[in-house]
């Protein structure tokens, strides 16, 4: 099994288009998508369609839900808060007003569709992290954050989105002396892991304008790639 | 002539007396005929079905017709509840060995004197006092919930409350339950014993609507709060939109673990 | 100086009335209160205006937000459909029940408190719905404490109460990426407490008495405290002000009104 795993395409059907011709090189058997498909910059209706309706031959990409697919949600009203505050703090009024204006009422419903995120053998695949759509986690994200996130993906690794960068963090806890006491008196000390876990940043396909990022992850060994794919204008 | 055994089963509720006529009923070498009078529809009868669907499970308007035309080798057990009047005319006449099982701490009773032979209890905590303080004789509640499928934390919660006495004092419960993985439990519980008893049925998972086989629950007890239980128990099954999701999301599971078991399979070679 | 901190009081009025004289005759010179003023239990008004009278810090309890701004629990907060009928029962009954005035307070509470190194909050930091249970993995308990900038988080929610030591943590960090690569970060932390102060009116540690702590600020010095109460009282009002009964069946068993969910890590897809 090799798994090839995109997130933040944000609309970039040019910069997708590359990924995808790269991917076909890699012996990829599942191709997963960590949200953000949709994006203020590019051709949303067109991405849309484009992962609805794989050539043959491609990979059925494994779609779930990012931050701007959050904001969208948002604006239709269909959950979360009214009138996406968040996007507005963003963009402003006029970057809501064209971002509403760029997906239609059924593509939201399609989005809708979409999964929360992905638990798949040891791994969880997700955009920002079980905490929240916008949790975003980086190489500086103090440790004992990262330390939580991946105790509460309940996962070994944990592929995410939001930054849109490449890393990997590899995070062990070392020791903890954790004592409680109740009406019954001082119970038995926890066992607490050592074993190290993964955070792992999966890159941003169509943020950068001219590269696209993404990750390759064998789950049988724990190998993990990063690809950095060059397109448009040399 | 032709032969056969019958052998009639009394005691107090709790002492276990379907549990000693199965093991006779798990070798199916002879024909097995099981009757339990006045019990139509109850959870016993279900349970014999399921763990020895061999056993020929006699209801009370065939009883008289069966008894009469017993194949050769047929053995015959009977069932007899502890509201069954032992010194009833029909039970005086028919022929066959009487057993009572008597909790150990019992000395003489009307099981003692009707029995051919007395077999004490191994549920040493059972009382065997039929009777409530007040005098009163327990009530047996029974309801049918053939069709309904429970929440499994929710079934859970209210067997605790249950047997705990949050609805009257139960002396003994036993139930068959349908759950939403297809699969069904029969539970056993015995005032006295510790904790309920859970045993997994043997039946194919049902996974296809609500399940069309027997479940029920049957409850003896005293001042039972039947209308409450009633309705904490529906409170606890599932509304056909719940299950069908369950039921999708097993069903999903299940071709999963077929498709793994396919190709873990050797290959054949040539 | 003696705090004493109590939580989840959930209308219980007899209950907070004895734990009031007992922080008395303990000589606590400041309460704390951690919320859940109202829900299950026949008294939320009263409980309410002994707090306001008082003068009582508190923070907002996860039914203190459903009472102001509708009950919006997500349904996989209940473990179990009987928990989350049992839930909405009570909810509609505190609705009716409660004062304007009342609710105007209640939606005036913080989420959370701060005295110097010491925070309080209802669930967690992150949301009142959150369990911090003793068996929480250390390190994410550890998290909780490290995201208010105290050393002492006090907690309620759980309805048990317990004091946790979390020392001498040790994590190290390795990233690797195209841009860099870094040698191995240390982080340690230095002693870091979670004390849950249990619960004033709905128990759940098996006994039905109150429980609730006192906190020296000077020596640090925990101490939980668990207070009788004549909670046949209660009982008696649930069932007199037509609360469902088997509250105060549960009640009176320090069983808590429903049981709480089984998985405190999950996160809510809606």
């Amino acid at each position: 099994m090799n798994w090839a795993i995109l997130s933040g395409i944000e609309g970039n059907l040019t910069a997708y288009e590359a990924v995808l011709q790269d991917i076909q090189d890699q012996a990829v058997t599942d191709l997963y998508i960590l949200g953000d498909v949709v994006g203020l910059q590019g051709d949303n209706e067109a991405i849309i369609q484009r992962l609805q309706s794989p050539r043959a031959g491609e990979l059925e990409p494994q779609v779930c839900v990012g931050w701007w697919e959050e904001q969208c949600f948002s604006l239709y009203g269909v959950s979360g808060l009214q009138d996406a505050p968040e996007l507005m703090a963003k963009v402003g009024g006029d970057g809501v007003k064209t971002f509403w204006k760029s997906i239609s009422r059924e593509s939201v419903r399609w989005l809708r569709s979409q999964h929360f995120g992905f638990h798949e053998q040891d791994c969880l695949l997700i955009h920002g992290s079980t905490v929240s759509y916008a949790d975003e986690l980086t190489p500086d994200t103090p440790a004992i954050e990262l330390c939580d996130r991946l105790i509460r993906a309940d996962a070994n690794h944990l592929f995410c989105g939001r930054s849109g960068l490449t890393f990997e963090c590899s995070v062990t806890p070392v020791a903890l002396r954790s004592t409680v006491t109740t009406l019954d008196g001082v119970q038995a000390p926890q066992d607490c892991g050592k074993t190290p876990r993964q955070v792992i940043g999966v890159g941003s396909v169509g943020r950068s304008p001219g590269q696209a990022t993404y990750t390759l992850f064998s789950p049988e060994n724990g190998q993990l790639a990063f690809r950095s794919v060059n397109y448009g204008q040399p | 002539m032709q032969s056969f055994d019958l052998t009639l089963v009394a005691g107090p509720p709790g002492v276990g007396k379907t549990t000693w006529i199965s093991q006779f009923l798990a070798n199916p070498s002879r024909p097995l005929f099981y009757l339990c009078p006045c019990a139509q529809d109850a959870v016993d009868f279900a349970r014999i079905g399921y763990c020895f669907p061999w056993v020929s499970i006699i209801s009370d308007d065939q009883a008289a017709d069966v008894l009469a035309d017993l194949p050769d080798q047929a053995q015959v057990f009977i069932e007899l509840g502890f509201h069954m009047d032992l010194g009833s005319p029909l039970l005086v006449a028919l022929p066959g060995r009487r057993i009572a099982i008597v909790p150990p701490s019992l000395d003489s009773s009307e099981w003692h004197n009707w029995a051919d032979e007395v077999i004490p209890s191994p549920n040493q905590q059972v009382s065997g006092e039929l009777a409530s303080a007040s005098g009163k004789l327990p009530t047996i509640w029974r309801s049918p919930l053939t069709g309904q499928v429970f929440d499994p934390p929710s079934l859970d919660e209210v067997l605790i409350e249950l047997t705990g006495g949050a609805y009257g004092q139960v002396t003994r419960l036993k139930g068959i339950f349908e759950l939403p993985d297809g699969q069904a439990f029969y539970v056993d519980f015995v005032e006295g014993l510790p904790g309920i008893e859970y045993t997994e049925l043997k039946l194919p998972r049902w996974l296809e609507g609500r399940p069309d086989r027997f479940s029920g629950l049957e409850i003896v007890g005293h001042n039972l709060e039947q209308k409450t239980i009633a309705q904490a128990l529906l409170t606890c099954c599932l509304a056909d939109d719940v299950l069908l999701q369950y039921q999708r999301q097993y069903q999903q599971l299940q071709l999963e673990d077929e498709t793994v078991a396919a190709e873990t399979e050797p290959g054949v070679v040539a | 100086m003696k705090l004493a901190v109590i939580s989840c009081i959930h209308g219980n009025y007899e209950a907070l009335k004895a734990v009031l004289s007992d922080i008395e005759a303990q000589k606590a010179d400041q309460i704390y209160c951690l919320g859940d003023l109202v829900g299950y239990g026949p008294y939320p008004n009263e409980v309410v205006n002994q707090i306001r009278s008082l003068e009582i810090p508190t923070c907002q309890g996860c039914w203190d937000e459903d009472i102001v701004e509708g009950l919006n629990a997500c349904e996989c907060s209940y473990p179990s459909q009987l928990a989350e009928h049992r839930g909405k029962l009570a909810h509609e009954w505190t609705n009716k029940e409660i004062r304007p005035d009342v609710r105007e307070y209640l939606a005036t509470l913080p989420l959370s408190l701060k005295r110097d190194n010491l925070c309080f909050v209802h669930g967690s930091p992150n949301s009142q719905h959150e369990y911090l249970l003793p068996s929480m993995d250390g390190f994410a308990a550890l998290e909780r404490v490290l995201s208010t900038d105290a050393d002492v988080l006090f907690c309620g929610h759980t309805h048990v109460p317990y004091v946790r030591e979390l020392a001498d943590a040790k994590l190290s960090v390795t990233v690797k990426s195209p841009a860099r690569s870094d040698a191995p970060q240390q982080f340690q932390a230095t002693l870091k407490r979670i004390i849950n102060a249990g619960s004033v009116g709905e128990p759940r540690h098996g006994r039905p008495n109150a429980t609730y702590v006192l906190y020296d600020t000077d020596t640090a010095q925990v101490t939980l405290r668990e207070v009788a109460y004549n909670y046949t009282k209660t009982c008696l009002a649930i069932l007199e002000k037509g609360l469902p009964s088997i509250f105060a069946w549960r009640l009176a068993r320090g069983m808590e009104f429903a049981e709480r969910a089984d998985d405190p890590t999950h996160v809510c897809e809606r």
